[in-house]
Parts: structure tokens; sequence; C-alpha cells
């Protein structure tokens, strides 16, 4: 009970800041038994593995050879990569594919949204169909749809020249053109409804009497969605976008599957270029300062991700 | 924005209508966008193998026939065994992940919303930034150090790795979920004499049930969908999960498309049940925790 710091009533925070940190660490090692399991987790595998990437990020390590054997190179990985044709290649897919995705998801979970929120018959049912796809592992989603683009047996294509679009079965996937629209087809496909639910969820917290005000004072449905609606989504919208985009551009499942990257590197994204560069061609050095690179930017989209969540954060306290 | 009424009101009528057959309109488009697909999954699954390598398709089964299906659940042939071996490998290691993940992220989230210790910003945001970083980036320290825990070709291996990256996202919901739950009952609790601990465990914990079982859903769908730890970490054919094991089975009978087809929908009922059943926890879940601050 002594431990007791008596914050259950939620002190404001400036008043117990500063004077005697260690004091106030230590009248309050109780809270910390709560969250340390938690940490302990963490600090295992996190902390660790980022060390041991940076680390092994100034290593050369020859095929053939025990990790252990490694040889100090310094920086010669970073140059490696950075003068390398595929990098900017590879780039440039992952921006594509990750702006791509995230903001068409984002446009079509918001509709779905909006179209679901009044209430009519049969709507839980259209929503459970429409969340379907989100729950459904990736790899067998990867399956479905590799089977309708199948070069010889696709459905699609034979949709397609059943109704005199083409004249023969298209290549979707082994096409350089064609196969990163085709695989963001797919990643659509499983993520618009997170953004739904988000949405959805957000809806809900627009108060009614707002829109009925305005639709009082003889504000149209678009003026209400856009001077009330939408308002009060922005914050929703900036942490769904935030944790699509972060989804998206970690993305592994889908292309691998699929086309493993190909053909000719034109669905390589980030990661599957550094799984691929580990796993396939035991350069594991090379990986690593792709992973570092990787770290790197996270960071800078993490910066973005913990001000949009801490906005959240301290208007709820503040209120 | 100062529009008169009486211009108004007679057209806007008119326009939520047009508003809501745009709705209606789109919501068909997206269903049938989420159903073709696995209409085609099912259609195929019950075809046999000729019959799915037509040209042009047969779009309803001329034959119809649950072979795969029989192939895959029965345990007198070696496919069926597989098959039901990954099943049960997949259930033990979500279920274990979804029980361990609970138990960590109940006081831990406790803890992020009630108490005020100092660290405790920067623990938060450190626990939510785990979920930034890709599976990849942690393949090869995450597999030494299974291996100098003895735990590689092991499901505790899987179950370890889960366990974080289910967290993050496991607390920011539980935690939201008590930010709701009135800080009175607890001092209520509390002047009558229960110790912290006790108002925790008796009076909190029963209110934020459907944030559990949200979370529970969360951490159980995670773990049965995952690929690409498992697909590292397991080597032995007896420990695959679903994921890799199917990707293993069909890298090897490629033309097999009924039963790539049927594995799939029986991979997936799982999740897709659970998730249906539980699915408006989920949604409350999110409306408390994510939206509503």
């Amino acid at each position: 009970m002594t431990t007791m710091t008596g914050k259950l009533s939620a002190a404001p925070e400036h008043l117990t800041r500063r004077p005697n940190v260690l004091r106030q660490m230590w009248t309050s090692r109780a809270d910390y038994l709560y969250v340390l399991p938690a940490i302990v987790v963490m600090l295992v595998v996190i902390a660790y593995p980022i060390y041991y990437t940076i680390d092994l990020s100034f290593f050369k390590t020859p095929p053939g050879l025990q990790l252990r054997d490694k040889i100090f190179v310094g920086v010669d990985n970073y140059g490696a990569i950075l003068s390398s044709e595929v990098f900017w290649k590879v780039t440039l897919n992952t921006v594509i594919w990750t702006i791509a995705s995230t903001m068409i998801a984002f446009v079509l979970g918001f509709g779905a949204a909006l179209a679901l929120h009044r209430d009519f018959a049969g709507r839980a049912i259209l929503r459970a169909i429409l969340i379907i796809p989100w729950v459904i592992s990736a790899v067998a989603a990867s399956y479905i749809w590799k089977w309708i683009y199948h070069s010889d047996f696709g459905v699609l294509g034979a949709v397609l020249v059943q109704f005199g679009f083409l004249d023969r079965q298209p290549n979707f996937i082994d096409n350089v053109n064609s196969v990163l629209p085709s695989l963001i087809v797919v990643n659509i496909w499983r993520e618009f409804p997170f953004a739904m639910i988000m949405l959805m969820a957000g809806l809900q917290t627009v108060p009614d009497q707002l829109l009925r005000a305005a639709k009082v004072d003889g504000a149209s449905a678009w003026q209400r969605f856009w001077h009330v609606t939408f308002p009060h989504l922005r914050g929703v919208s900036t942490v769904t976008i935030l944790l699509l985009a972060v989804a998206n551009f970690n993305s592994f499942i889908i292309p691998w599957i699929m086309t493993g990257g190909g053909p000719s590197n034109a669905s390589h994204i980030w990661i599957t270029h550094i799984y691929e560069l580990a796993f396939g061609r035991q350069r594991w050095g090379v990986a690593a300062a792709y992973s570092v690179l990787l770290f790197i930017i996270l960071m800078v989209l993490g910066y973005f991700y913990v001000r949009a969540l801490s906005g959240n954060e301290s208007k709820e306290h503040g209120a | 924005m100062t529009v008169t009424a009486d211009t108004v009101t007679p057209r806007s009528r008119k326009r939520i209508d047009g508003w809501r057959w745009a709705g209606r309109i789109f919501l068909l488009i997206m269903v049938l966008y989420t159903a073709l697909p696995m209409a085609w999954m099912l259609l195929t699954s019950i075809k046999s193998g000729f019959a799915a390598t037509q040209f042009p398709p047969q779009w309803w089964p001329a034959e119809p026939t649950l072979a795969s299906y029989q192939k895959l659940l029965d345990p007198q042939n070696s496919v069926g065994q597989d098959f039901l071996r990954f099943f049960w490998n997949s259930l033990f290691v979500s279920v274990v992940t979804t029980i361990l993940a609970v138990a960590v992220a109940v006081p831990a989230a406790y803890a992020f919303s009630r108490f005020r210790f100092p660290g405790r910003k920067f623990l938060f945001f450190s626990v939510l930034l785990r979920n930034m970083f890709p599976a990849v980036i942690f393949l090869v320290p995450l597999f030494i150090l299974m291996r100098w825990l003895g735990l590689v070709n092991t499901h505790g291996s899987l179950i370890l790795t889960y366990l974080t990256f289910g967290l993050p996202l496991a607390i920011w919901l539980l935690k939201g979920f008590y930010d709701n739950i009135p800080i009175q009952l607890e001092q209520a609790a509390r002047i009558d004499g229960a110790t912290r601990f006790q108002a925790f465990l008796l009076i909190v914990t029963p209110l934020s049930v459907p944030g559990i079982i949200a979370t529970a859903i969360y951490s159980f769908i995670g773990a049965w969908n995952e690929y690409i730890y498992a697909a590292t970490f397991l080597t032995k054919n007896e420990q695959l999960t679903l994921p890799v094991g199917i990707q293993r089975f069909f890298s090897e009978n490629t033309t097999d498309f009924p039963g790539l087809m049927a594995a799939s929908f029986l991979m997936s009922v799982p999740v897709v049940v659970l998730f249906l059943v539980l699915q408006k926890y989920f949604v409350r879940a999110l409306t408390e925790g994510a939206v509503k601050h």
C-alpha cells in the first residue's frame, strides 16, 4: 500500500514532472511491474535484432562461409547498394506500390464506410462480406488471385476474351508492364476492409445533432459531409492512412508468393528484395545494410506516426 | 455557404437520392470485387482437375465433386495426414499465442491507461513503434536468438515471435478501452478497502471483457495467418503451420488447382467464422480504442 502513488486520480502531468525523477521512479516502482512483461519481451525481440542488423551491415559475408567468419568492409555495402541499378528500380516499385495501394484502399474503404453508414436491410451481411478478404490469410489470397490471373486457365482473362475485350488470354503477372498493377489490385482487395472498419468506427463519433442542425439550416448532403462529417474524421483518417502506408511498405507475402519479385524485378519491392538477397543469395551484409536504410525511412514515417497518435493522446488528456 | 433555405430545400431532397443511388452502385461494385474471387475459389474447389483446366472455363462445375476436400481431410491418405497435422499445428500455435498475448497486454494496457510513471509515454510509443518494422529485418537475428534459446524447429519460437508483433496493437486497443472505464469505479472500490490490484482484477477487468475479446481475435488471426517467420524457423515437415505447409505442398504439385483452392478455403474457415461471430466486439474496440479520442 505504501507504494501507492495516489496517481489513480490522474494528477496533472506538469505538477509531477521534473523534480526528482529518481524518487518518483522509486515511489511508482509498482507501476512498472504491470508493464514489465511487455517491455522484457520487446527488448529481447526488438532491441537485440536492431543492434545485430546495424553491426552486420558493415561486414561482408562471402557465400559458403559461416556467419561468424564475416569480414569487416566499412560502408562498402552501402556504396554497393546506392550505386546498383536494381536498387533504384526496386525503390520506384516500392513507392508506386505503397502510394497506390494506400490511397486506393483508403478511398474505397471510405466510400464503403459511407455507403454502409445508413441502416438498411441486409447491411450487416454486406458488411460481413466486405470484411472477409481482410481476415483470410494473405497466402490464401495470393493463391486465389494467382489462379484468377493464370495465363492459361485464369478466369479473369477468360472473361475478357469472352466479352471480346481481348482476342487471347492475357498474361497478367508474367508481364513486366502489368505485374505491379495486378498485384496492387490483390493488395487493395485485402486492405480496403481495414480502412472501411476504421472509418465506420469514426463515422459513429460524428454527432448526430450537428448533422441534423446542419440539415435544418439547409445544408445539402455534400455540404453536410464536407463541413460536418469530414472534419470529424480527420484524426481517424490520418491514423488509418499511416497504418496502411506502413503495412504496404512492409508487405511481403503477396509479391513473394505470387511472383517472387519477377519477371526481371518488375514486382520486387524492398522487403522481397531484402529477403532474396539474404536467404536466396546469402548476401547477409548487403541485406543488413538495406535493412538499416529501411530503418531510417521507417523512422521518418514513424515520426509522423507518433505525432499523429500523440496528437490524439494530448487532446484526450487535455479535455 | 450562405445559401438561402428556400432554394436549397427542394433540390437537396433530390440530391440525397442521387447520393444514395451512387452509394448503392458503389456498394454493389465493391461486393462483386470482394465476393467474386472467393466464389471462384469455391467453384474451383468442387471441380475435378480436368474440369478446372478447360478453356473457356466451366463457369459452373458440370460435375461437382468433393474429392479435393475428401483428400485433404482423410487421415488415411498422406496428403490428408499432412494437411490435418498442419491444421493442428496452426491451431496450437495460434491458441497459445492468443492466451499469452492477452495475459501480457492486459496489465500493460491498464498501466498505460491509469498510471503516470516516468517514461510512460516513451515506453508506450516504443511499443507502438514495433508495429512499424517489417518481419524481414528481424528474421536473421531472431533466428540466431532462437538457436541460442534452443527454440529452432519448435513452436515456441513462433509463439514468442508472434507475441511481440501482436502486442503493440493489442495494448493500444485495450488502453483505449480502459481509458473509457470511469476511474471513479476503482476509487469507490479503493475506499471500500480493495487494494489497487483487487480493483483492477475485480472491477475493471470484467468491464473490459469486450476489449479482451477483440484483442484475442486480433492475436489469433495474426498468428493463424503468419507466414514469413514460420517459413524461416521451421524446417521439419511435421511442424509446419498451414500457410507454409500449403505453400511447400503446392510448389511440388503445381497443377492441382482444385486441391489448392480447397486448401485455401479450409484454411480460411476458422478465422472467418471466428471473426464473423465476434466482429461486433472488434468493431467496438476499434471505436473505443483507436478512434474516440
